[in-house]
């Protein structure tokens, strides 16, 4: 039996943690790293049933990635599961994204919501932010990808061993994709359901993720 | 020789400078290069305000019009590469304070209640 772990950034989620927990539960054990919540949302995934681990200051949802993907490989994890902690994936579709993983065909799959037509994404940020963003991922790092990082992801302890994130902010996106690339990892894609609320990246966002992918490069 | 308000300014400015990089030089705050580094530049700044001529001769070097541009012109450049310097080092610092904030987090080990709640 493949060890699964769940890992979920989670900053100020006390609203929806505990919800998101619970049905992550069912697929794996889930490690929520608490990026330095301001509110309960520690205490929140403990009582729903994860591992805690709390980062004393926020560092970014990258940095709490790399820390919960550290946890799961120190615990034995075969399979680690990215999801996010607003409530915007579903946790019904892990499965989904494990499969090939687990039947050794590769070694990251990235979730697209681009591939999935329910999806209805809106329109300026569509057009305005994620086709042009996949446009240049896809130009840079000559990848063909549908999408750009969305949260849900998943990947094999091999690559994880390999990948190791040094964006701490949102550029750890574009920086999984890259490592995929670099190491020549196997990967595919899997659509996946987005659940719209308020989140996500708007333009300066976008702005910040490629100041720092720039720095990043520079500052190595 | 008439004196400008200006030069007299300047000029206390620079001593005052000089002063404090010297004490901290002698606490060892800052390395040898370093003070040699900070004394030309203000050693610059003095003979600019005091002899003027000599930025029109090197702007005519350079073949700019004005000894004032030029003096802007590489205060600039210098505030720029200052910034990028800066700018970098924070960036570092930051991924160390990561690095910290991780191995804290990591070094907590998940206490054994969770685990009964997992199985």
């Amino acid at each position: 039996m493949l060890k699964i772990f769940i890992v979920i950034p989670c900053y100020n989620e006390a609203k929806t943690i505990s919800e998101v927990v619970k049905r992550c539960r069912e697929y794996g054990t889930v490690i929520v790293v608490d990026d330095g919540s301001k509110d309960n949302s520690q205490n929140f995934a403990r009582e729903s049933g994860a591992l805690v681990a709390r980062h004393y200051l926020n560092r970014g949802q990258g940095a709490a990635l790399e820390t919960g993907d550290q946890l799961a490989l120190t615990l034995g994890a075969d399979i680690v599961v990215h999801f996010d902690a607003d409530g915007q994936h579903l946790a019904e579709e892990i499965p989904r994204l494990i499969a090939p993983i687990e039947n050794g065909e590769v070694e990251v799959v990235f979730g697209s919501r681009f591939l999935n037509s329910k999806n209805k994404i809106p329109f300026i940020k569509k057009w305005l932010i994620l086709k042009p963003a996949i446009f240049f991922q896809n130009l840079l790092l000559k990848v063909k990808l549908s999408d750009v990082h969305n949260g849900f992801r998943v990947v094999s302890k091999n690559a994880l061993q390999k990948i190791s994130l040094r964006q701490d902010g949102m550029a750890h996106g574009s920086e999984i994709v890259s490592q995929t690339v670099k190491n020549k990892l196997k990967y595919l894609e899997v659509p996946v359901t987005i659940r719209y609320n308020e989140f996500g990246q708007g333009f300066m966002g976008g702005l910040k993720i490629i100041k720092d992918l720039f720095f990043g490069a520079i500052n190595k | 020789m008439n004196y400008l308000p200006l030069q007299i300014i300047i000029s206390l400015f620079v001593i005052i400078v000089v002063y404090r990089l010297i004490a901290k030089y002698r606490e060892g705050i800052i390395k040898t290069s370093e003070l040699i580094g900070w004394l030309a530049i203000w050693l610059i700044v003095a003979v600019v305000f005091w002899l003027p001529g000599t930025t029109s001769y090197l702007a005519l070097f350079f073949g700019i019009g004005r000894g004032v541009d030029l003096a802007i012109y590489i205060a600039v450049l210098i505030i720029f590469y200052l910034i990028f310097r800066l700018y970098l080092k924070l960036d570092k610092q930051q991924s160390e304070l990561t690095k910290i904030v991780r191995h804290l987090a990591l070094n907590e080990k998940p206490k054994s209640e969770d685990l009964k709640i997992k199985d």
